[in-house]
């Protein structure tokens, strides 16, 4: 009897938290150029919203990866007196 | 946002002033990649579970550097906190899903329906994997709230690296541009 009771409070909250759900993953949706430059079809599954939303943030960490290794090698390379180096000592100055 | 990132990216590369001439170049990157992360974190000043997570996760690769960064910000704090152990014990759920499951009658729209939350949670896993913290998150809600908050926070990073980046590989008659952009593109926020 008690598991039948927990079974019921257990659906009833995650009632609840699928329209929470649901709500989020269309604010996901909004927030990945992938999927909103795709306005072919207005219901995409929430799958696909997920998988695209893992894809994106590996690409954003990657680029962050990329454009530090660009940096670093600007550092070594630069001419102390062109005006890229002002601009770094710029950054790194102010 | 912009600005903020930028001023404590700043203020970490300044930490590694004295070493830059000095140190390979796989060290300058890593230390780059390491102060954009500690302030990309420390904007959210320790209200989101991925930016605990991921400083946390810095302090274990250089603990100097997270602590000068977050002087002032409760430091000590941020780094020895506990994260959240609210990891569901896999073996008791899926016990008990199983039970569940035989006392229910399957219909076809019933397996279709547990076909795609099984889908659902297979990608959330995948979720987990990618955002610091994830794996101590097992309320659904809870993962992508934090993973937009993520995802807001590492475009700030991007686009300001990006900015300047492109600035300082421009060749001297476009630099000028560049920085007129790069100022515009930060107070734009």
């Amino acid at each position: 009897m008690s598991s039948g009771r927990r079974s019921r409070q257990a659906s009833s909250s995650s009632r609840i938290n699928d329209d929470q759900i649901t709500e989020l993953i269309s604010k996901l949706r909004q927030s990945i150029p992938e999927i909103r430059q795709n306005r072919r079809s207005n219901t995409v599954s929430a799958s696909k919203v997920l998988q695209e939303t893992c894809n994106y943030i590996r690409n954003l960490n990657k680029e962050a990866d990329d454009l530090s290794d660009r940096l670093s090698q600007l550092l070594e390379t630069i001419d102390p007196n062109s005006p890229q180096a002002a601009v770094i000592r710029s950054l790194i100055n102010e | 946002m912009k600005e903020e990132f930028l001023k404590k990216w700043q203020m970490g590369l300044q930490i590694y002033r004295p070493l830059i001439d000095n140190t390979s170049v796989s060290e300058r990157r890593k230390a780059i990649k390491l102060s954009a992360d500690v302030a990309m974190a420390s904007l959210r000043k320790g209200t989101t579970c991925w930016s605990r997570a991921l400083i946390q996760k810095t302090a274990t690769e250089d603990n100097f550097l997270v602590r000068q960064m977050l002087s002032g910000i409760k430091a000590e704090t941020l780094i020895n906190k506990k994260l959240p152990k609210v990891m569901c014990h896999r073996k008791i759920v899926r016990r008990s899903k199983k039970i569940l499951r035989r006392r229910q009658s399957r219909s076809a729209i019933e397996e279709v329906a547990a076909k795609a939350r099984k889908l659902v949670k297979k990608k959330t896993q995948g979720l987990r994997n990618v955002v610091p913290g994830g794996e101590f998150m097992s309320n659904d809600v809870l993962l992508i709230q934090e993973t937009l908050d993520y995802i807001v926070s590492l475009q700030t990073q991007v686009n300001v690296m990006r900015s300047i980046v492109d600035a300082a590989e421009a060749g001297s008659e476009r630099t000028a541009y560049y920085l007129g952009k790069l100022k515009f593109a930060i107070e734009d926020g």
